[in-house]
C-alpha cells in the first residue's frame, strides 16, 4: 500500500481517540442505567429518563441552572465587551513601545493557573494585613473578608475574570484591526468625519464578524461558567450562590459516588450546551451575517 | 456666506482636537493603570516571597522589601511535598511537551497530504470529540479502571492529543509546497524523513508556539492531579497549592493564632512559605512568555485566519 506509512502515523491517534474520547461517550449511557459495579455499565439495569426526572424535580436543580446562567450572564454583560473596548483604546496609540508593553504585561494573567490567581487574590483582598483592605483602613473603613463574604462572590468572579482574560483576549480584535485599511480613516477625515464617528462607521464594522463569532462561543458556552475559577473560588459559605453544573456534577458523581446521576446531568449539560450554541449560530447568521458552520 | 462655514468647520475641527487630546491624556493614562493592574499583584507576591513572613505580617510592605531574606524560597525546596510536586510538574511537563508534540506532529503531517485517502473522514472522526464528550463521570471512571489515577502517566498519556493543537499545526504545514515533499522522495527519502528533516524545521514558530500551549497547560493544571489522582506523593505543584489553599480557607479562623505561634520561633510564616511557593509556579511562566509571545501571537493569528 502506497500510504501505509502516512496510516501508520494516523494509528495511535485513532487508538487514543477511541479509548479517551469515543469510549467515555459509549460510558455517557450509564446516564439511563441503574449503575452496579458488578455488573457493568452494560449489564446494569436500564431505567430510562429515571436519572433525568430526578434531577429535574429535585430543588438543587433551579438553585444550579439559575447560578450557572447568573453567572455566565454576568460575564457576557461585563467580561464579553472588555476586551473589546481594550483593543480599541489600544488602536488609539500610535506610540509603538508603549502600546506593546502593555499589551505584554496584560497577557501574563492569562498564562498562569488559576489556582495562582486565586492565590493572589487571598492575599491581596485577605482582612488580615491585606494591601486592599489595609487601604480601606487608612481611609477608615472595616475591613471586609472579600474572599468569603457571599455578596462579594459576584464581583470577586466578574473581576477575577476580566484581570485574567481581558489582555490575552483583546490579541484577537487587534489583530482584526490591524488589517482595516487606513485609506478608509483618511477618506473619511477628508469628509470630515471625527475620530468617534470613525470608530462607529469604519472600525466598529469592520470587526463586527469577530465579535459575532466570539458571541456565538460565549453564548455557547453559558453553561461552563467558567469551571475551574469557580472550584477554586467556592466556599462553605457561597455554595448556594456559586454552585454551577459542572461543579455538581463533580460533587454528585466524584464526593458522593452517585455515578449514573451525575453523568445524566453532565449528558444534560452536553445537549443543552450544544443546542444553545446552534441556536446561537442560526440567530447570527441571520442578523450579523456570521456563523461558525 | 462660504467664508462663515469653512470658519465654522475650522473651529470644529480644533474643538475637536481639542477634546481629541483629552481623549488620548485619559486613554494613557487608563491603560498604563491597566498594565500596572495586570502586574502588581504579581510583584506583591514577590516582594511578600523575598521578606520575612514575621514582618510582612505587620503590614505595609507594598512596593520594595522591607526585611529582605531567601528563607522563604530555601524552607519551601526543604519541603519535600512542595519539592517533589514540584519535580512531578517539570517532569510531565517536558514529557508532555516532547511527547504531545511528537504525536501531534505524526498525524498533522498525514492529514496534510491532500492524496491521502480517508483524510476528510479521520478530520471528522477528530473533530467530532469537541463538540461531543461523555462528560466527567465516563471519564473518571476510564481512568480509574485504567489504573492511571494512581499512576504519573495520568499527567501525560490522556493529554497527548489535542484537536486544536493538531489544526494549528496542520494548517501550518498545509502552506508547505508539496513539492518539496515530492522531489524529497523522488531522492529517495521516506515519509518520517519529509516531517522531520524538511516540515518540522520550516515550521518552527509553530512549534515554538505548540510547545508553549502544551507546556503552559500542564504547568498550570491542578484539576487533574486534584479530582483523578489518588496518590497525594504524586500530586503536581498546582495541585499541592489548591490543596494548601482550601486547607487554609477552611481553616481561617485558626491560621492567625497558629501564625503568631509560629512566628514566636522563625522568621517565616505560612503565608510566607506559601508566597514563595505561588512564586516558584509563577517564576518559569514570567521568564517564557515574553520571549515566546510573538510566536505565540502569530499561531493564534494563524489559528484564527485559517481556522
Amino acid at each position: 500500500m502506497k500510504h501505509k506509512v502516512l496510516y501508520l502515523f494516523i494509528l495511535p491517534c485513532v487508538v487514543w481517540l477511541l479509548v479517551f474520547c469515543y469510549y467515555p461517550m459509549y460510558g455517557a449511557l450509564l446516564a439511563f442505567k441503574d449503575y452496579n459495579y458488578n455488573l457493568g455499565i452494560l449489564g446494569s439495569p436500564w431505567v430510562g429518563l429515571q436519572n433525568f426526572r430526578e434531577f429535574m424535580r429535585s430543588p438543587e436543580f433551579w438553585i444550579v441552572m439559575k447560578n450557572t446562567v447568573v453567572i455566565s450572564g454576568l460575564k457576557i454583560i461585563f467580561g464579553f465587551p472588555a476586551p473589546i473596548i481594550l483593543a480599541l483604546l489600544l488602536n488609539e496609540i500610535k506610540a509603538r513601545k508603549f502600546k506593546r508593553t502593555v499589551q505584554t504585561m496584560s497577557y501574563l494573567p492569562n498564562f498562569v493557573s488559576w489556582v495562582v490567581v486565586v492565590s493572589l487574590m487571598t492575599v491581596i483582598f485577605t482582612p488580615y494585613g491585606g494591601i486592599v483592605n489595609n487601604i480601606r483602613k487608612g481611609f477608615g473603613l472595616d475591613p471586609i473578608f472579600f474572599m468569603g463574604e457571599k455578596a462579594y462572590f459576584y464581583p470577586m468572579v466578574v473581576l477575577s475574570d476580566i484581570w485574567k482574560n481581558a489582555g490575552w483576549g483583546s490579541i484577537i480584535y487587534l489583530s482584526a484591526l490591524s488589517g482595516v485599511s487606513q485609506e478608509l480613516y483618511e477618506a473619511a477625515m477628508v469628509d470630515g468625519a471625527g475620530h468617534l464617528k470613525c470608530t462607529w462607521h469604519i472600525t466598529l464594522p469592520s470587526i463586527k464578524g469577530t465579535i459575532g463569532i466570539m458571541f456565538i462561543f460565549a453564548v455557547g458556552g453559558i453553561l461552563n461558567a467558567g469551571f475551574d475559577q469557580i472550584l477554586l473560588l467556592q466556599q462553605p459559605a457561597n455554595t448556594q450562590i456559586s454552585e454551577i453544573l459542572d461543579t455538581y456534577v463533580l460533587k454528585t458523581g466524584l464526593n458522593y459516588g452517585r455515578f449514573e446521576y451525575a453523568t445524566a446531568i453532565g449528558l444534560f449539560k452536553s445537549v443543552f450546551a450544544f443546542a444553545l450554541m446552534a441556536l446561537t449560530n442560526k440567530i447570527s447568521k441571520k442578523f450579523m451575517e456570521v456563523s461558525i458552520w | 456666506m462660504q467664508q462663515g462655514k469653512e470658519v465654522v468647520s475650522i473651529m470644529k475641527k480644533i474643538k475637536e482636537s481639542r477634546s481629541r487630546k483629552v481623549f488620548m491624556v485619559f486613554n494613557y493614562i487608563f491603560l498604563a493603570l491597566f498594565g500596572f493592574i495586570s502586574l502588581y499583584p504579581f510583584w506583591y507576591v514577590l516582594v511578600a516571597s523575598l521578606n520575612t513572613g514575621r514582618d510582612f505580617a505587620r503590614g505595609g510592605v507594598y512596593f520594595w522589601p522591607r526585611e529582605f531574606t531567601l528563607e522563604n524560597f530555601a524552607q519551601a525546596f526543604k519541603d519535600t511535598r512542595i519539592f517533589d510536586s514540584l519535580t512531578i510538574s517539570v517532569a510531565r511537563t517536558l514529557l508532555g511537551v516532547l511527547l504531545g508534540l511528537f504525536f501531534t506532529a505524526l498525524v498533522a503531517y498525514a492529514l496534510s497530504i491532500k492524496t491521502l485517502p480517508g483524510k476528510t473522514f479521520f478530520t471528522f472522526f477528530f473533530y467530532f470529540t469537541t463538540i461531543f464528550s461523555g462528560g466527567m463521570i465516563p471519564y473518571y471512571m476510564l481512568l480509574r479502571d485504567m489504573g492511571l489515577t494512581k499512576s504519573f502517566w495520568l499527567y501525560i498519556v490522556p493529554t497527548i492529543y489535542n484537536f486544536f493543537n493538531f489544526l494549528l499545526l496542520r494548517t501550518y504545514f498545509d502552506t508547505i509546497p508539496p513539492e518539496l515533499r515530492e522531489s524529497a522522495q523522488i531522492d529517495g527519502a521516506g515519509e518520517g524523513k519529509v516531517l522531520f528533516r524538511i516540515y518540522l524545521p520550516l515550521s518552527k514558530p509553530v512549534i515554538a508556539t505548540l510547545a508553549l500551549f502544551i507546556g503552559v497547560g500542564h504547568w498550570n493544571d491542578w484539576f487533574t492531579g486534584a479530582y483523578y489522582q489518588s496518590r497525594v506523593s504524586l500530586y503536581p505543584a498546582a495541585t499541592l497549592l489548591q490543596k494548601i489553599l482550601s486547607e487554609a480557607t477552611a481553616s481561617s479562623t485558626i491560621k492567625l493564632g497558629q501564625e503568631t505561634n509560629l512566628s514566636a520561633m522563625t522568621s517565616y510564616t505560612s503565608q510566607s512559605l506559601q508566597m514563595a511557593f505561588v512564586m516558584l509556579l509563577t517564576m518559569p511562566i514570567v521568564v517564557v512568555y515574553p520571549f515566546l509571545q510573538k510566536y505565540y501571537v502569530k499561531g493564534v493569528m494563524v489559528g484564527s485566519v485559517k481556522g
